[in-house]
């Protein structure tokens, strides 16, 4: 059974200092099960700037169990699938310890994003061309941060408008693009059915 | 050395085994036979120190406190200490030796995750009365934390937790601390205090878990292969290649668990039983007698005719290269279709499985035949008792009378065993793939004329065995009796030198020579393969 009353006070610990960190921890659903992670790109890497979301699934037996995560914005990087998002990060399979927090393993995510390990890739392909044409790679990431992290101000503004008039509340509008990562189809099939 | 010829016989029998001091002077026939039999049968091994033990559920626990006190009395260790330790070096008692001896006591522990500090409990380092729990983000009282040898504490609950997804895991035997990257071993009495509160099942389970781990992580000690499982174990004294036999009968080889198969190595062996098991040479036969379909992909048989084939799906193709083609044809071309140079290729890969079928099939038939007698040979000792039943009750003999004859059964099955594997080794080790690179074609050629001389001898002897302790003894008169026993007991020597010389050959002259020895073969013993020895501290 999962352990929900640390999973809250995880959630509040993490909502402290949301403004250091810039990690966010919001859950999906209100069993606390399905939540969703929000890091910054690292500065000085090809991701700065970018903000990428994850999924994250608890598992029964967590925090004795490591949390299941994956990347829901598509990123370019040698240790996480350009295809699925799936991460290869030890501690978030045989060296997870429960003593770590969805926010410390967040951490490790953002940290894995600065120092790549391409020797034990996620993504063949990224790897390869991490290894062999640095310059492309630098280019590709930043091509795909530019792409698909990046959400301007101004776009979210001109979705939240357009929810608003076809009758949605302008809070829930926000909040649904802000869990589905800014995607205006998303944010309304999930409005619809809520 | 001595040669002994029989009274009314013609059967010349070497003596060349007697190659110790023991030579033996023939009195008369009577002597004669008694001392060869001892000489050549001793019903002891003759090192009484057996190299092999059982281990029963029963001695489980008995053999694991052996090691565990050599190592609590060495290190001055707590028990659960010494086996976190003995876990971790595989239950080898003279490697926990040697690194102690050349890293020093303290790298000892931290290899295996042993951490021992004289550490104050919670309650005599922290001043207030209650604790938050790192894990669960609850504060609790004193009493409910537990510290670990590694000094970290967190509370019961949380501990408890953490034990049963581990033990649930698998990993019974290594639950380190639940602090980030701390590697230290949790205190076994610990988990098992703990997790028995919640969940006496699974405490169970884990006091299992590391009892077996003696069987399981030791590379002294296998489980008996035996299906249905027997529930022993054989502990091994001497770390070499070796066959030995459980206490439920059962023979295998130490190395690959499979059943005693020398003097084919492991290698050879694991080969020879896939190769007998799956349909490989079924595979060389489609490959030989069939195509596929280049429409339908189905297997075509050809039936007969020329080399234009028609699938039932109506597509025709050529036989030779497989390639779809027009229906137009003659006896010797089809329309627009040529494929000269393919042909031949085609024709010599069809030859050459062919071949390696007609190969397989030898050693396979012979493999098999001499496993079959040995089948058939094993009711001989049933039909002996009954003869020497009925000998028994019309003179004085008793069966003590006729322990040769046993003997000399025993060493035709010992014998027909080996023979019956000496096929598959022949198989691979005289294949040109399996040693290309190790010998040349002509060397290969002298030494297989070599080893088949040997094997060729070593058969006759065998079969000539055979057909003496086939005979009607039963019917016979007292010197009849007596002949028999001396040929008996002759030939049963002559065929166990001749074994062994098959082994010295294999080992020495065949697998010896090879660059690449990864064929090791477990050594030969006169009397068989070694029973392992029951324990004797079975009630302790």
């Amino acid at each position: 059974m999962i352990d929900f009353s640390r999973v809250q006070k995880e959630l509040q610990e993490c909502s402290k200092d949301i403004e250091a960190s810039g990690i966010k921890v919001t859950p999906v659903s209100d069993n606390l099960v399905h939540l969703t992670g929000i890091i910054p790109g690292p500065v000085g890497t090809p991701y700065e700037g970018g903000t990428f979301r994850l999924d994250i699934t608890l598992p029964d037996g967590y925090p004795f169990e490591p949390p299941k995560m994956h990347f829901v914005t598509k990123v370019w990087h040698p240790n996480i699938s350009s295809q699925s998002g799936a991460i290869c990060l030890d501690i978030l399979k045989d060296q997870w310890s429960p003593a770590l927090t969805l926010k410390t393993a967040l951490l490790s995510v953002q940290a894995l994003l600065s120092a790549p390990a391409p020797d034990d890739p996620q993504d063949a392909v990224v790897a390869q061309q991490y290894l062999k044409d640095h310059q492309t790679f630098l280019s590709t990431a930043r091509y795909w941060t530019e792409s698909f992290a990046k959400t301007s101000s101004l776009g979210v503004e001109e979705k939240v408008q357009k929810l608003v008039e076809m009758g949605f509340p302008e809070s829930q509008v926000r909040s649904t693009l802000e869990i589905v990562g800014g995607d205006e189809n998303m944010a309304l099939e999930k409005l619809l059915s809520s | 050395m001595g040669e002994y010829r029989s009274s009314d016989d013609d059967y010349d029998y070497d003596y060349d085994y007697y190659d110790d001091d023991d030579e033996v002077d023939f009195v008369d026939d009577d002597e004669n036979a008694a001392e060869l039999e001892a000489a050549v049968e001793p019903e002891i091994p003759p090192n009484s120190c057996p190299s092999s033990k059982v281990i029963t559920k029963e001695s489980l626990l008995a053999a694991q406190m052996e090691d565990l006190i050599r190592v609590m009395d060495l290190l001055s260790l707590k028990e659960q200490h010494a086996r976190t330790l003995l876990i971790h070096y595989r239950w080898d008692v003279e490697k926990v030796l040697a690194v102690l001896v050349e890293y020093g006591k303290e790298r000892l522990f931290a290899k295996a995750g042993l951490t021992i500090v004289e550490t104050d409990d919670v309650s005599s380092s922290q001043v207030s009365s209650s604790y938050c729990c790192n894990i669960c983000f609850d504060d609790v009282s004193l009493e409910e934390i537990t510290t670990m040898d590694c000094g970290h504490y967190f509370c019961n609950s949380c501990w408890t937790e953490h034990f049963i997804v581990k033990i649930n895991e698998g990993q019974s035997r290594r639950i380190t601390c639940m602090e980030h990257k701390c590697n230290a071993i949790c205190d076994e009495s610990k988990i098992r205090c703990l997790v028995r509160a919640r969940n006496s099942d699974l405490a169970d389970k884990f006091d299992r878990f590391m009892l077996e781990s003696y069987i399981e992580d030791n590379k002294r000690v296998k489980w008996c292969p035996s299906v249905p499982h027997c529930g022993n174990a054989i502990r091994i004294e001497v770390d070499e290649l070796r066959e030995v036999e459980c206490a439920c009968g059962l023979q295998f080889c130490f190395r690959c668990s499979y059943e005693a198969h020398s003097p084919c190595s492991c290698y050879m062996w694991d080969l020879w039983s896939k190769k007998c098991q799956d349909e490989s040479e079924t595979v060389n036969y489609i490959a030989v007698h069939t195509k596929h379909c280049p429409k339908c992909q189905k297997l075509v048989e050809k039936n007969g005719g020329c080399n234009l084939v028609s699938c039932i799906c109506g597509q025709p193709f050529c036989w030779l290269c497989g390639a779809a083609t027009g229906s137009d044809h003659t006896w010797t071309s089809i329309a627009g279709h040529s494929c000269g140079r393919y042909k031949e290729d085609r024709e010599k890969e069809t030859e050459s499985a062919k071949r390696s079928l007609e190969r397989y099939i030898h050693y396979y038939s012979r493999y098999e035949a001499h496993r079959d007698s040995s089948k058939l040979e094993s009711k001989m000792k049933e039909t002996m008792q009954d003869n020497i039943k009925i000998l028994e009750e019309c003179s004085t003999a008793s069966s003590k009378d006729f322990v040769w004859l046993f003997n000399g059964v025993d060493r035709l099955f010992r014998s027909r065993r080996v023979l019956a594997y000496s096929y598959p080794f022949a198989y691979y080790m005289f294949d040109g793939d399996l040693f290309a690179d190790e010998m040349t074609k002509g060397e290969r050629e002298m030494k297989q004329n070599l080893f088949e001389d040997q094997q060729q001898q070593f058969e006759a002897n065998i079969e000539k065995l055979s057909s003496f302790l086939d005979e009607k003894f039963h019917l016979y008169n007292e010197d009849e009796i007596k002949d028999l026993k001396l040929r008996v007991i002759a030939l049963s020597a002559t065929t166990d030198n001749l074994c062994r010389n098959l082994y010295e050959c294999i080992e020495t002259d065949l697998l010896g020579s090879l660059k690449h020895s990864v064929h090791k073969i477990a050594p030969y013993n006169t009397n068989g393969i070694e029973k392992a020895s029951l324990p004797s501290y079975q009630d302790t």
